[in-house]
C-alpha cells in the first residue's frame, strides 16, 4: 500500500480516474512543499553550522534560535525592488532563475522516498525510467545558469557563465559514466535498472562499497553541479563579484540562492539513493524514509564542511582535472563494474 | 595594445567597489577570455591629503594622520613618523620608551599580518580562516585598548615618549597572549598550507625575480619572499632592534606562497621579539621631559631629516623639512604599499583572472597608505 493509492481510496467517490489524477496532484504538491520547506530548513541549518565552524553565533534574533530567519529573509527578498539592468534580453533574463528553480523542484518528485509508518511508500512516480528523467532534469539546470549570464548585459556575468559552462562540460561526462556503472550493477539483479526504486531495492550491499571509485566521481560531480566552493567558478565572488547572478536582485536572486541549497540537498539525496542504499535499513517498512533523510543529512554535512574549508579551484585546473582524472577514473570504474557483474559478485 | 586589435579584448573594470580589491583599488583589466593581458591600477580614491595636512599642524599633532595611513598597522606608522620627528626636533626618547615602542610595533605587526592572511584567504574563496584570524587579532586589539584606550588608530606614541606607561597588569596580559598565540598561529597556518587547493592556487604564481623587485622598489615581505634579506630592522636598526635577537625570514621560491610563508614566519619572529623586549624592559620615565605636554606645541625644528623604518608592508620612509617654526614645512612619506603595488602590472601579464586576484592579494595593500 502506498500513499498514492491511499489518497485515491479516500477520493474514490469521484470515480477511478479522477481520483487517481487528483491523488497524483495532491502528492506532487506535498512533495514540492516538503522540498521547499526542507531547502529553507537547510539554509537555516547551513547558517548555524557555518557560524559554529567559524566561531560565530549565527542567526538568533528572529524567532526562537533564529528559526524564522530564513522566512524573514525570504519576505525581505519578496518586498525588495527587483533592479533589472538596461540592455538585458528581457524574457531569458526573467526565465533563467525559473528554469533552475523548477528543474530543481521537479527533481524531488522522482526520488524514491521509501515507506514511512502507516502512510506507506511516499514515492510519487512509479515510472520505469525515473533515473533518466531525473538526470534529464538535472541537465536542464545549466541552461538557466548560462542564460542568466549571457543575457544580463554584464561582463562579470558573461565571464561567470563562461566558467560555469567550462565546469559543466568537464564533470558531466564522468558523472553520467558513473551512473551507467550503477545501471549495469542494478541490471544484474533487477528487472528495471532504470527505475530509481529498482536501484534502491537492488542494494542489499550499498553500491558505495562495490564501486568506491564511482562514488568518489559522483560525489565530486554533485559538488560541482551544486557549485559550492571549491567548485563555485560560476559565482566566483571575490573575482567576478557574483558571476552569472551579478545583475539579479530581489526574488530572482532568492531563487538562485535557494537553487544552490536545493541542489546540495537534491544531490545528497541522489547520492544516498544511488550509492548508500537509499531508504534501505533496519525496519525498512516503517522508517525507510527516515533512513533516507539520515543518509542525506550526513552527505549534506560533509558537503558543507568541504564548502567551508576549501578555496576556489582555478577553472583551468578543474577542467584538466575533469578530463584527465575524473573521466579515466569513471572508465576504470565502468570496467571494474563489468568484471563484478560478470563474476556474479554484485 | 594596438588600437586595431582592441576589439578582440574585453575591457573589464574591477573596483573601486569590488569584493577583492582591498579598500578602493580600481583595476582596469584588458582580458582575452580569462587571460589578463594588461592591468592598469587606478589609485587615489582614498586620497585625503594627509601630507599637506601635516604641514598645517604642530609637530605633535601630525601623528594622528599617520595613524590613519596604514590603519591596520598604525603603531608602525607612529614609529616611522616619530623616528623622523624626534631626529629633527633633537629629542631622544628614554630607554624604556624605546622598548615599549618595539613591543607595540611588533604586536601590531602580528595583527596586521593576521588581517592580511584573512583577506588573502577571502580572495581565494576561503571564508573560514578569516574569522579565525580576526579572533586572534581581536586579542591584540584588546591589549591595545587596555594600553592606549583605542583599538585601531591608537595615537599612543607621542614625541619623546608614549601616552601612558606599561603597568604590571598589562605586561601580564601581553605575556598571557604570547603564551597562547603561537599554538593558534600554527593552527591558522595549517588551515592554509595543509590544503592542497590552496597550494595549487599559490605555488608558482606571480613569480617576482629579485632584480625586478629591486628595480621597482619593492620592499618588505614581498622582497624577502624573493630572496633578498633586506629588513630595515636588521640593516639599519632603529629603536632597540639591535639589542634583540631575531632572524629575517626569506624565501627563494619568489611566488605567492613564499610571501604567505614569509609573513607567517615574521609573526613568529615578532612573538620572539616581544618576549625578549618584555624581559629586557627597563625602568625609567615614559616620556622625555623636554617634550612634556606643556612644551609640546612649542617644539621647533630646522633642517631636513629622512628616517626609514620597517612597517608591516615594507620600508616606510618619512621625510620632514622644518623651517624653524612650530609646524613642519613639508612632510613626505615613502609608502611601501604604493611601491609594491607598482609591480602588479608586471606580475599580472598573461595570467588568469583568478591568479591576478591572488597576486594582488599577496601584495598586502592598505589604501590609506597608498593614497595617503
Amino acid at each position: 500500500m502506498n500513499l498514492l493509492t491511499r489518497i485515491a481510496t479516500i477520493l474514490s467517490f469521484l470515480g477511478h480516474y479522477p481520483a487517481y489524477i487528483l491523488a497524483y496532484i495532491i502528492e506532487t504538491l506535498i512533495v514540492i512543499i516538503f522540498a521547499t520547506v526542507v531547502v529553507a530548513g537547510m539554509v537555516y541549518f547551513f547558517r548555524k553550522y557555518m557560524a559554529r565552524v567559524q566561531m560565530r553565533i549565527g542567526p538568533n534574533r528572529v524567532g526562537k534560535f533564529g528559526i524564522l530567519q530564513v522566512m524573514a529573509d525570504g519576505l525581505k527578498l519578496i518586498q525588495k525592488e527587483s533592479i533589472m539592468p538596461q540592455g538585458r534580453d528581457d524574457l531569458p533574463y526573467k526565465v533563467a532563475p525559473l528554469i533552475i528553480f523548477i528543474a530543481l523542484i521537479m527533481g524531488f518528485i522522482f526520488i524514491p522516498y521509501g515507506p514511512l509508518a502507516w502512510l506507506g511508500t511516499l514515492t510519487v512516480t512509479h515510472s520505469d525510467v525515473s533515473l533518466v528523467i531525473l538526470f534529464a532534469l538535472i541537465a536542464i539546470m545549466p541552461i538557466g545558469e548560462l542564460l542568466s549570464g549571457i543575457v544580463s548585459n554584464n561582463k562579470y556575468a558573461v565571464l561567470g557563465s563562461l566558467r560555469g559552462v567550462a565546469k559543466d562540460v568537464s564533470f558531466e561526462v564522468p558523472m553520467m559514466l558513473s551512473v551507467l556503472a550503477i545501471v549495469m550493477m542494478a541490471s544484474a539483479r533487477n528487472a528495471s535498472p532504470l527505475d530509481l526504486n529498482g536501484i534502491v531495492q537492488a542494494q542489499n550491499i550499498p553500491f558505495a562499497i562495490l564501486e568506491p571509485l564511482g562514488f568518489f566521481v559522483f560525489l565530486i560531480s554533485m559538488a560541482a553541479r551544486a557549485s559550492y566552493s571549491p567548485f563555485d567558478m560560476g559565482e566566483s565572488d571575490s573575482e567576478l563579484v557574483t558571476g552569472n547572478t551579478t545583475e539579479y536582485s530581489g526574488l530572482r536572486f532568492g531563487m538562485f540562492y535557494l537553487g544552490l541549497f536545493g541542489t546540495i540537498f537534491l544531490g545528497s539525496m541522489i547520492l544516498s539513493t544511488l550509492y548508500l542504499g537509499g531508504y534501505n535499513g533496519p525496519f525498512v517498512n516503517y522508517v525507510g524514509f527516515i533512513w533516507l533523510l539520515i543518509k542525506t543529512l550526513v552527505i549534506v554535512v560533509i558537503s558543507l564542511t568541504i564548502w567551508l574549508s576549501m578555496p576556489r579551484v582555478r577553472i583551468d585546473k578543474f577542467v584538466s582535472f575533469g578530463w584527465k582524472y575524473l573521466l579515466p577514473i569513471s572508465f576504470i570504474n565502468l570496467v571494474l563494474t563489468g568484471f563484478l557483474v560478470l563474476g556474479g559478485i554484485s | 595594445m594596438e588600437s586595431d586589435l582592441t576589439h578582440k579584448y574585453i575591457e573589464l573594470n574591477m573596483g573601486p567597489q569590488h569584493p577583492s580589491t582591498h579598500g578602493v583599488l580600481r583595476l582596469k583589466l584588458t582580458l582575452d577570455g580569462e587571460t589578463v593581458k594588461k592591468v592598469e591600477p587606478v589609485i587615489g580614491y582614498l586620497h585625503r591629503n594627509a601630507e599637506k595636512i601635516c604641514e598645517l599642524d604642530f609637530y605633535c599633532d601630525a601623528l594622528i594622520y599617520f595613524d590613519r595611513m596604514d590603519y591596520v598597522g598604525a603603531m608602525n606608522m607612529e614609529v616611522g613618523y616619530l623616528e623622523a620627528a624626534e631626529k629633527l626636533l633633537n629629542i631622544e626618547p628614554p630607554e624604556r620608551v624605546k622598548w615599549i615602542r618595539v613591543i607595540m610595533a611588533e604586536l601590531n605587526r602580528i595583527a596586521s599580518h593576521l588581517v592580511w592572511a584573512g583577506a588573502f584567504g577571502l580572495d581565494l574563496g576561503m571564508l573560514t580562516p578569516f574569522f579565525y584570524v580576526f579572533e586572534e587579532r581581536e586579542k591584540v586589539l584588546n591589549l591595545f585598548t587596555e594600553i592606549c584606550g583605542s583599538r585601531q588608530e591608537t595615537n599612543y606614541m607621542s614625541i619623546g615618549g608614549v601616552y601612558q606607561d606599561f603597568n604590571d597588569k598589562i605586561i601580564y596580559r601581553i605575556k598571557e597572549f604570547l603564551d597562547e598565540f603561537p599554538k593558534k598561529l600554527e593552527e591558522i597556518y595549517n588551515l592554509f598550507v595543509k590544503n592542497d587547493v590552496f597550494i595549487s592556487r599559490t605555488k608558482n604564481i606571480g613569480i617576482l625575480e629579485p632584480e625586478v623587485a629591486l628595480s621597482y622598489g619593492v620592499t618588505g615581505p614581498m622582497l624577502r619572499a624573493s630572496g633578498v634579506p633586506y629588513d630595515v630592522r636588521k640593516d639599519e636598526p632603529y629603536l632597540v632592534y639591535d639589542k634583540v635577537n631575531f632572524t629575517v625570514p626569506i624565501s627563494r621560491k619568489k611566488d605567492v606562497l613564499a610571501r604567505f610563508i614569509v609573513r607567517f614566519e615574521e609573526m613568529r619572529q615578532s612573538v620572539k621579539i616581544v618576549k625578549q623586549a618584555l624581559e629586557k624592559l627597563p625602568d625609567g620615565p615614559y616620556f622625555n621631559p623636554k617634550a612634556r605636554k606643556s612644551l609640546m606645541i612649542r617644539l621647533r625644528g630646522e633642517g631636513d631629516v629622512f628616517a626609514r623604518t620597517e612597517s608591516t608592508k615594507g620600508e616606510f620612509g618619512v621625510y620632514i623639512v622644518g623651517d624653524g617654526s612650530v609646524k613642519p614645512y613639508r612632510v613626505h612619506v615613502r609608502s611601501p604599499a604604493f611601491k609594491n603595488l607598482s609591480v602588479l602590472p608586471y606580475l599580472s601579464r598573461d595570467v588568469l583572472i583568478a591568479d591576478m586576484v591572488a597576486i594582488s592579494g599577496s601584495i598586502d595593500l592598505v589604501f590609506g597608505e597608498v593614497d595617503r
